[in-house]
C-alpha cells in the first residue's frame, strides 16, 4: 500500500498558514540574499555598505561622484539627438515660410550653372530630418564644407525646420523611399554588378551592411538620406570624405566604418548605381 | 514548414528564398502561429473538453465560447495578414522599439482578449459545479484546467497592459517615442508564464490520462493539486529572469526573481516523481517484477504511454538547460545565443507538443467516433518527432555555446570563427526536416482515421487516484487563497520594477518596420 494517501486523507493542515508563511519566507530570504548580500559585492570595486547595496539592488546608483581617473575629452560626432523635442520641432516646420528661407539655397542646390559637376546635392524630396540635422551640424561645426557653415550660422533652428519642410515637400529627381521595393534577385550575393550587390546585399564578410537597409530603396532609418537619384559625384565625394575622416558627423561612426572598407572602385560603383536611380521628372513640379 | 525553411536559411546550405526580410517575416509568423495561435486554440479546446468530460455535464455558456472562438479567429487572421504583407516583422515578442503594422498588434490583442472569455467560462463552470455539489472535491482534471485558465489570465495581463499602455498609443500616433524598457518589463510578466500555460495541458494529461491509459492509478491526487497550485504561484512573478541583460532593472530584483524561478523546479520534480510512481503502479499491476521490471511491462504500444516516455526524456534535458537559463550567473554565457531557441524548441516543441499529439490521438477519436486506423503509424510519428527534435536541438544548443547569436538571418560560415559550426548547423537542418515529416504524418494519421468507419467509442475516463479523495480541504478545492498570495507576490516582485519607469524617462524613438519589403531574391 502507498503510505501517504491512506483514505480518508488526513488534510488537517492549515493551508492558509502554510501558504502565507511560505510566501513570507521566500520573499524575505530572496530579498535578503539579493539586496543585502549579493548587491554588496562588485567585480572590480570595493564592497558596498548595506544602504548602498540596497540602492544598487533597486537599480539606483549611490555613487554619483565623478570617477577618479582623468577622462579623455568626449568627442561627439553631432550635437543633435532624435529626441521627441527634436522630432516635434522638425515636424512643426512651415514649408510656406521655408520657401522664403530657401532663397538662400537655390542658387547652388538647383541651378546647374553654379553646380556643373554635381558636387552639390539635390535637395528636392530629401527627408526633413536629414536636412535639419545637416544644418545643425554645419551650424555647430560638426560638419565643414565650403560656405555651408556660414549659411547655417546665419539661419535659426526654426528657419532650418521650415526650409527642411520646404524641400521635403518638393518633388525632384530623388526617389522617395516610401513603398519602394527591392528588385527581383536584389539581395543575391553573387550578382555581377558590384554597385547593386553592395547596395542590396552588402558584404557580410567585411562587416558591410547593405546601403539600402538605411538609404533605401526598401529600407529606412531616421537621419539617413534617400540616395536614389542623388548626384553620382556628390555621393562619391561624401563616401570618400567619410573614409578619410574628413567628414565625421555620423553618430556611432557607422558611415566611417563602412566607407573605410570600400575600395575606390566600389565607391564609384555604389555612387553610380544610386545616381542612375533617378525619378522621371516629366510630370512633376 | 516555415520553421524548416528558417533552419535551411540560417544554415550553410542553399535555401530557396534567400532574403533576410522574408526570414524575419517568417520567424514572426512561425512564432506567432506556434506560440499564440496553436497553443491558445489548443488550450481552449482541451479546456472545454476536460470541463465537459470531467464534470460529466455540458459546458455552461457555450454561445459565449463560440463568440470567444470567433474573436480569436478574427484576431489570428488580422495578425497573419499583417505579417504576410511584410509590415510586421517584429517577431512574436514584439521587441519594442521596433514598430510594426497596427493590424498585427490589434490581431494579437484580439486573440489574447478573446481567450479571456474561455478563462471566465472555466471559472464559471468550476464554480457552478461546486455550488451544485457542495463538499465534494472538484475532479483533479477540472481543478487543473481552471488553474491553467487562471495562470493564463495572470500571464496575459502583462502583454495586454503593454499593448494598451505602450504599443497601441504609439501605433495610433498618440506618442512619438516608446518606452522600450517599460514595454519589455510588462512583457516579461507574460513571457515566462505563457510557457507554463503551454505546458499545463501536457501536465494535465500526465496526471489524469496517462495512469488510466497505462492501466493503473494516479499515485496521489493531493500531490496533483499541490503541483498545479505551485505552478500558478511560481510561473508569473519570475519573468525578470528573461531580462538579466536589461540595464533598467536593479540586480536585487534580478536575483529575487531568479530565486523564485528555481522554485518552479519543485512542481516539475513532484510531477516526475508522481508520474513515475503512477506508471510503476501500473507496471507492477501488469506483472512487472524486480527493481526495473515494471518499465518493460508498460503498454508501450499505446501512443499516450510512448509519448510520456519520450516527453519525460526531453523534459529532463530541456529542464536542465532551463536551470542554466534562469541562473543569474550562468545566464550571461548563453544570453541571446542560439542556445535559447534550441532550449525552447526542445522543451515546448519537444516535451509539450509531443503530448499535444498524444492528447489529440486520445481525444479526437472520441469526439468524432472514428478510431485511429493505425496506432503503428501514430507511434512512428511520435518517434520521428522525438528523433527530429533531438537531432535538431542538441547541435543547436552546442552552436549557441560556441557563441552563435540568435535572431540572425545570414551567417558567413567561411569565417574561421564560424567554420566549426558548419556540421552542427547542417545536422540541425536534418532534424528540422524530420520534424516537418512528422508533422505531415500527424495530419495524415488523423485524416486517414477520419475517412474510416464510425465506431462507438468508450467515453474518456480520467485516472482514479490510489486513494480517491473523499473530502478535500477548501484551500485545495479552490483558488481564492492562492490568488491572494499570487497578488502579493506580484506586488512585491513587480511593483517597484514597473513603478520605477514613471520616474526613469527611458523613452526612445521607434524603429518602424512597416516600410520593409520582401523580395523573391534567388541565390
Amino acid at each position: 500500500m502507498m503510505a501517504s494517501d491512506l483514505s480518508p486523507v488526513r488534510h488537517n493542515y492549515n493551508w492558509s498558514r502554510i501558504g502565507w508563511m511560505s510566501f513570507a519566507v521566500i520573499v524575505l530570504s530572496s530579498a535578503f540574499i539579493g539586496f543585502v548580500f549579493l548587491s554588496r559585492y562588485q567585480a572590480n570595486s570595493e564592497t558596498l555598505g548595506v544602504w548602498a547595496a540596497i540602492c544598487r539592488g533597486l537599480g539606483i546608483s549611490a555613487d554619483t561622484a565623478a570617477a577618479a581617473s582623468p577622462q579623455p575629452p568626449v568627442r561627439t560626432p553631432t550635437d543633435l539627438a532624435w529626441t521627441q523635442a527634436t522630432l516635434e520641432q522638425i515636424r512643426a516646420g512651415d514649408p510656406q515660410r521655408g520657401s522664403f528661407v530657401a532663397l538662400n539655397c537655390t542658387a547652388c542646390h538647383e541651378g546647374s550653372a553654379a553646380n556643373p559637376s554635381h558636387l552639390i546635392p539635390t535637395l528636392d524630396g530629401m527627408e526633413a530630418e536629414v536636412i535639419f540635422k545637416q544644418l545643425a551640424d554645419y551650424r555647430s561645426g560638426k560638419r565643414s564644407w565650403g560656405v555651408m557653415n556660414a549659411i547655417a550660422k546665419a539661419i535659426s533652428a526654426q528657419d532650418s525646420a521650415d526650409v527642411a519642410a520646404h524641400f521635403a515637400g518638393r518633388k525632384g529627381q530623388l526617389q522617395v523611399n516610401l513603398g519602394l521595393r527591392i528588385p527581383e534577385g536584389g539581395r543575391a550575393f553573387r550578382q555581377t554588378d558590384v554597385g547593386a550587390r553592395l547596395v542590396f546585399a552588402g558584404d557580410p564578410q567585411r562587416g558591410i551592411a547593405p546601403c539600402s537597409s538605411c538609404h533605401g530603396p526598401g529600407g529606412y532609418r531616421i537621419g539617413a538620406p534617400t540616395l536614389s537619384g542623388q548626384h553620382t559625384a556628390y555621393i562619391e565625394r561624401q563616401v570618400a570624405a567619410f573614409a578619410q575622416g574628413i567628414r565625421h558627423n555620423d553618430i556611432y561612426e557607422q558611415m566611417r566604418a563602412i566607407a573605410r572598407q570600400l575600395t575606390p572602385e566600389e565607391i564609384s560603383a555604389v555612387a553610380a548605381f544610386y545616381g542612375s536611380q533617378r525619378r522621371e521628372l516629366a510630370a512633376s513640379n | 514548414m516555415l520553421g524548416a525553411w528558417q533552419m535551411l536559411m540560417r544554415s550553410p546550405l542553399p535555401a530557396p528564398l534567400d532574403d533576410p526580410n522574408a526570414y524575419y517575416a517568417s520567424v514572426t509568423l512561425h512564432g506567432t502561429a506556434m506560440a499564440y495561435v496553436v497553443t491558445t486554440f489548443f488550450a481552449m479546446g482541451f479546456g472545454y473538453a476536460v470541463a465537459a468530460t470531467s464534470l460529466g455535464r455540458p459546458i455552461r455558456g457555450a454561445p459565449a465560447a463560440w463568440i470567444g472562438f470567433a474573436i480569436c479567429l478574427i484576431g489570428t487572421l488580422m495578425a497573419v495578414a499583417a505579417v504576410l504583407s511584410g509590415r510586421a516583422s517584429v517577431l512574436y515578442t514584439f521587441y519594442p522599439p521596433l514598430l510594426g503594422s497596427a493590424w498585427y498588434y490589434c490581431g494579437a490583442f484580439l486573440l489574447v482578449g478573446g481567450s479571456m472569455i474561455w478563462v471566465v467560462l472555466m471559472i464559471i463552470n468550476m464554480a457552478a459545479w461546486k455550488r451544485d455539489n457542495p463538499g465534494k472535491p472538484v475532479p483533479l482534471a477540472m481543478f487543473a484546467i481552471t488553474a491553467t485558465a487562471l495562470l493564463w489570465a495572470w500571464a496575459a495581463s502583462g502583454v495586454e497592459l503593454e499593448m494598451i499602455g505602450v504599443i497601441l498609443p504609439q501605433v495610433f500616433g498618440l506618442t512619438i517615442e516608446m518606452d522600450a524598457g517599460l514595454a519589455r518589463m510588462l512583457f516579461s510578466v507574460t513571457l515566462h508564464a505563457i510557457v507554463y500555460f503551454w505546458l499545463m495541458p501536457a501536465y494535465i494529461a500526465f496526471y489524469t490520462l496517462v495512469p488510466q491509459a497505462a492501466g493503473g492509478r494516479l499515485y496521489s491526487d493531493t500531490m496533483g493539486r499541490v503541483t498545479f497550485i505551485m505552478f500558478l504561484l511560481f510561473s508569473v512573478p519570475v519573468g525578470i529572469h528573461h531580462l538579466f541583460a536589461d540595464p533598467e532593472i536593479g540586480i536585487g530584483f534580478k536575483f529575487a526573481q531568479s530565486f523564485l524561478t528555481f522554485l518552479v523546479a519543485l512542481p516539475t520534480l513532484l510531477t516526475v516523481f508522481s508520474i513515475c510512481a503512477s506508471l510503476e503502479i501500473a507496471g507492477r499491476h501488469r506483472g512487472g517484477r524486480g527493481l526495473l521490471g515494471w518499465i518493460p511491462a508498460l503498454p508501450w504500444n499505446e501512443p499516450l504511454i510512448l509519448a510520456v516516455g519520450l516527453s519525460l526524456i526531453m523534459l529532463g534535458l530541456g529542464g536542465g538547460g532551463g536551470l542554466i537559463n534562469m541562473a543569474y550567473g550562468m545566464n550571461s554565457m548563453i544570453h541571446n545565443t542560439a542556445w535559447i531557441p534550441a532550449h525552447f524548441h526542445l522543451i515546448f516543441g519537444g516535451a509539450v507538443v509531443i503530448m499535444y499529439f498524444a492528447i489529440a490521438y486520445e481525444m479526437w477519436p472520441r469526439i468524432t467516433s472514428k478510431p485511429l486506423r493505425s496506432k503503428r503509424l501514430a507511434r512512428w510519428q511520435l518517434w520521428l518527432w522525438f528523433i527530429g527534435m533531438m537531432v535538431m536541438t542538441i547541435p543547436w544548443h552546442i552552436t549557441g555555446l560556441m557563441g552563435q547569436p540568435r535572431r540572425v538571418a545570414i551567417f558567413d560560415f567561411s569565417d574561421p570563427l564560424l567554420a566549426p559550426m558548419v556540421p552542427l548547423a547542417i545536422l540541425s537542418v536534418v532534424g528540422g526536416f524530420f520534424l516537418l515529416l512528422s508533422a505531415i504524418l500527424f495530419i495524415t494519421v488523423l485524416v486517414r482515421s477520419q475517412f474510416g468507419d464510425a465506431v462507438l467509442q468508450a467515453p474518456l475516463r480520467y485516472a482514479l487516484a490510489v486513494n480517491p479523495p473523499v473530502r478535500v480541504p477548501k484551500a485545495l478545492n479552490g483558488f481564492a487563497l492562492w490568488n491572494a498570495i499570487l497578488l502579493m507576490f506580484m506586488m512585491v516582485e513587480y511593483g517597484y520594477p514597473i513603478g520605477q519607469f514613471f520616474a526613469l524617462k527611458s523613452s526612445v524613438p521607434v524603429y518602424e518596420m512597416t516600410r520593409q519589403s520582401t523580395s523573391a531574391g534567388v541565390r
